[in-house]
């Protein structure tokens, strides 16, 4: 009975509670947009949102943490970001070259070719003690990378005190930062390896971190087939505190599809032609499940099924209003015509090359095309490993043959160590309206040692793509673009406050290789060699020789 | 006299319960072997690991990643979990440019089964493969900050399938083209893991040229021991796939591949079934086997033993399950009302409990022995 007394307060709670999981949304988005040269490029975003949350101040790292119950969030990756206390955390795991050319900005910006990983971790305790050791940002970082090398099958371990380091201009938080005391500051550490594969074993975990997993939803549409047959593929891992929300996992899918390729006979797209698959049903703990379509613009299309709502040339699709199984088909009326990007919405566009026959010297040269009617601010970052160094007094910066030494506004430089550390060379570049910069560097490249080289040493070192990056305070960026491509990148950073990145191919430089059998040579060399002298002195020394009268 | 007979008469009976009480270790005995009586294994192993490694990089290396990736796939299909396999495959055959078909590696020329599929987990993968590296996972001796995924976390009572594969020749085998590891390596690691009791027993295969001599130099105890060609003879491939344009698979590797689509988890099939399969016609080479290390009869020792990921259970009573309450953790699907979870059957109570087995005839020579026990105290009291 006094039970009973008490069900009437049941009714005071909120009716429908079947979203709200303790303070955990989860939503997945995918943007298809057709590509001007008739490719498709599809992003997936899958967002959990952990509200209230906070990162782990490095400061109580030996102060046991709170239980870490989730029901959305995925706990592998929880565990990894409070027991190291990261603050933000980005991992890009992409394969091909982004053509900004032709396929202009990408819905995610970086586009860095292999592995890339930065993070921005704070100082843990200062005192030099042994226990504390463990804490500071450097062993920390050692570990966060042998933890997602475990996590996310790739050899992130790798990404060793040779690969990392520290720019500071290029890259900013995505979110904020918590203004812990001045003791407690926060360090960015930045490391990238071009020659990483990215294969199923790495979208295997990626899958295994959403809450519906590939069995229902969009991630369903995630076939390894058909992904890494992409002319360009990347996943993404991005971490970042939004203050008045909570902490927040962005797992990002990024590839540009060939539909000619894929087994159509026209630029005509379906889910089922790219993907092989199609949404089968909805995840059941999605907050929000939308499918948003760049429709063209010019031409005649027809989509099937029809778009929940039509916003600024896009359509937006919500799982929760469509029917299942939901395949996606846009077709146009007239044949491809191909059509070339005018020149007032083509991005910047960069090229970078090694110039130079011999094996310990040459050159990179650099050439930044700004095809807006604003000047542009950029900053011009590249992270060598070692092998190569940079002569600084031979930098050279000219627009169609003139020197303009005036151009370059500050540069930030540090060395590296042979062995030891990677250079970081940021250039502060302001780029005229309509011209193109060339920047030319003379190279060293170093000698290494016979055991520092890769078992495959005949196909020479990855250099890491360099970055430029547009910074978004100067006036002189806000251009008119009209393009939705450049429009939308435009929008992401100003949302964001991010410099917008563009990034460069990787490039492959082969230093002198030894001949690998000169040790086994030396070594069979010199044993002969002691083995004749011994021999010879030895016999000298012992051996009589006694003159014998022959029998007659 | 009294208390003298009565002592002596508490002390053989003290003596008697204790010998009529199995031991802790006679009960867990028991557990396995009441398994094993029935005519099957006798293992008495509690956890399944594998160590597959393909040694070779370069893409006209592919059969020798397609070795390891047919073993993976038979290993996972019987049972073992990805998180007991440790895979470590020195390059990327299956997102390769030069391979036609991304995201899958075939074992056979037509391309009936896929064996890179949906849900892989390489542990060790390009540069990472190094004789070190092997070595470390097999003794366990590695940094605090290398994750779980990438240890082979065994214990004593462990049974584990080492599976090399590559390109070798008399007592070594070729790590990446770059260096090597001798069969001297192998079995003073095998030596640490039994030092430090790391296993129960081991199933090393290998699939290379001379493979039988890697194994000629193990001296731990309980190894089993199978390699594809003896001294001076070559391993070699099976059958070329003309749209790859290379060799998908080693012979030695696809026979054994053959043998074990037979088998399935519940499968009797012993490892001397394996080895009967052998034909040294079809395989091009001699195929061997080492078993002196390993104290168990080869017809005895079931295929899941090692390749398998099977425990061994007891179905106790059956425990009612409440199906009324359904929580709020329980979100109903789209549309549908809350699914109900079906109803565990109560088992019947079939087995006997630990305790009582076996124990007829030992408690009854523990009480003869008692008896006896007493009776000549009894004989020697009342004598004098």
């Amino acid at each position: 009975m006094r039970t009973l007394r008490f069900l009437w307060v049941l009714g005071l709670l909120p009716p429908c509670y079947c979203r709200y999981f303790s303070g955990e949304t989860f939503s997945e988005e995918l943007v298809i947009r057709p590509l001007p040269d008739g490719k498709v490029a599809s992003r997936f975003e899958f967002t959990t949102l952990l509200h209230g949350a906070t990162p782990r101040n490095p400061q109580n790292l030996s102060v046991e943490d709170h239980s870490q119950h989730y029901t959305l969030f995925p706990l592998a990756l929880g565990q990894i970001l409070r027991e190291y206390a990261v603050t933000e955390l980005h991992l890009t795991l992409n394969a091909g070259k982004w053509n900004y050319d032709r396929w202009g900005y990408p819905e995610e910006s970086d586009v860095a070719t292999g592995a890339s990983l930065w993070a921005w971790m704070a100082e843990g305790s200062g005192s030099a003690s042994a226990a504390n050791a463990r804490h500071r940002v450097d062993a920390r970082w050692r570990d966060l990378r042998n933890a997602l090398a475990g996590l996310f099958c790739a050899s992130i371990a790798s990404l060793d005190e040779q690969r990392t380091t520290s720019p500071g201009r290029a890259f900013t938080p995505v979110g904020a930062l918590p203004a812990w005391p001045a003791s407690v500051q926060h360090a960015f550490r930045h490391a990238s390896l071009p020659s990483e594969n990215v294969c199923t074993e790495n979208l295997t975990p990626f899958l295994k971190l959403l809450p519906c997993k590939s069995l229902s939803g969009l991630a369903h549409l995630l076939n390894p087939h058909r992904l890494f047959d992409a002319d360009w593929h990347g996943m993404g891992l991005h971490v970042s505190w939004r203050p008045n929300e909570g902490v927040q996992v962005r797992l990002t899918f990024q590839s540009v599809s060939d539909p000619l390729r894929a087994g159509g006979n026209s630029r005509d797209w379906s889910l089922r032609l790219l993907f092989d698959r199609v949404v089968d049903r909805a995840c059941p703990v999605a907050a929000s499940s939308r499918i948003i379509v760049t429709l063209p613009t010019k031409e005649l299309y027809s989509v099937h099924p029809e778009p929940s709502s039509v916003v600024d040339g896009r359509g937006a699709f919500d799982l929760s209003d469509q029917s299942f199984p939901l395949d996606l088909r846009l077709r146009w009326a007239e044949p491809f015509q191909h059509a070339t990007v005018p020149s007032a919405e083509a991005p910047l566009s960069v090229r970078r090359m090694l110039r130079g026959s011999a094996q310990d010297h040459g050159a990179l040269a650099i050439s930044i095309t700004n095809p807006d009617s604003d000047p542009v601010s950029v900053v011009y970052l590249e992270t060598l490993p070692w092998i190569v160094y940079l002569y600084l007094s031979t930098l050279e910066l000219s627009v169609g043959g003139v020197r303009r030494p005036d151009l370059l506004q500050d540069i930030s430089y540090i060395a590296p160590v042979p062995h030891g550390r990677a250079a970081t060379l940021e250039a502060f570049l302001s780029l005229p309206a309509r011209s193109t910069v060339t920047l030319h560097i003379g190279v060293g490249r170093s000698f290494l040692r016979y055991t520092e080289h890769p078992p495959d040493a005949q196909r020479g070192w990855d250099l890491p793509g360099a970055v430029v990056a547009l910074l978004p305070a100067a006036s002189g960026n806000q251009s008119s673009a009209t393009d939705s491509t450049n429009k939308g990148a435009m929008q992401e950073m100003k949302k964001w406050n991010q410099p917008q990145r563009i990034y460069t191919p990787a490039l492959l430089v082969d230093p002198a290789t030894p001949d690998f059998s000169m040790p086994y040579n030396v070594i069979i060399f010199t044993c002969s060699l002691i083995a004749f002298i011994f021999g010879s002195v030895f016999n000298g020394l012992t051996r009589r020789f006694v003159v014998l009268k022959s029998p007659e | 006299m009294f208390s003298r007979l009565l002592l002596l008469f508490l002390f053989s009976w003290t003596w008697g319960t204790l010998a009529a009480t199995p031991s802790h270790e006679q009960i867990v005995g028991d557990f396995f072997n009441k398994n094993g009586a029935s005519g099957g294994s006798t293992s008495n192993h509690t956890n399944n690991w594998a160590v597959l490694v393909c040694s070779s990089r370069y893409w006209f290396n592919y059969r020798h990643m397609a070795n390891a990736l047919g073993m993976y796939r038979t290993v996972k299909r019987l049972g073992i979990p990805d998180s007991n396999i440790i895979l470590m495959l020195a390059d990327d055959a299956a997102c390769n440019a030069r391979n036609r078909f991304p995201g899958s590696v075939y074992a056979n020329p037509g391309r009936g089964l896929d064996l890179y599929g949906d849900n892989i987990e390489v542990d060790y993968r390009g540069y990472e493969v190094t004789v070190e590296n092997f070595i470390r996972v097999l003794t366990g001796r590695m940094e605090p900050s290398v994750p779980r995924s990438k240890r082979l976390l065994s214990d004593a009572s462990s049974n584990i399938f080492v599976y090399m594969t590559g390109h070798g020749g008399n007592e070594f085998l070729k790590f990446q083209d770059n260096e090597e590891i001798s069969a001297f390596d192998i079995a003073d690691a095998f030596e640490q893991m039994w030092q430090k009791k790391r296993y129960n027993e081991i199933f090393f295969m290998i699939d290379t040229c001379q493979a039988n001599t890697m194994y000629s130099k193990f001296y731990s105890p309980n190894i089993l021991a199978t390699g594809s060609s003896k001294l001076d003879q070559n391993s070699y491939s099976y059958e070329n796939d003309n749209d790859l344009g290379i060799s998908v698979i080693d012979r030695f590797t696809h026979y054994v591949l053959e043998f074990m689509e037979r088998i399935n988890k519940t499968s009797h099939e012993s490892m001397a079934d394996l080895f009967a399969y052998y034909d040294p016609v079809k395989i091009h080479s001699d195929p061997g086997v080492r078993s002196d290390l390993f104290r168990r009869p080869l017809s005895e020792v079931r295929i899941t033993d090692f390749l398998g990921g099977v425990a061994q259970v007891e179905v106790g009573e059956g425990v009612p399950v409440d199906t009324a309450a359904v929580g709020e953790d329980q979100w109903p699907l789209q549309g549908e009302s809350p699914a109900v979870p079906p109803v565990l059957p109560v088992a019947e109570n079939t087995q006997e409990r630990v305790g009582d087995l076996g124990g007829g005839w030992r408690g009854m020579r523990a009480w003869g022995g008692v008896l006896l026990i007493g009776g000549l105290v009894g004989w020697v009291g009342f004598r004098s």
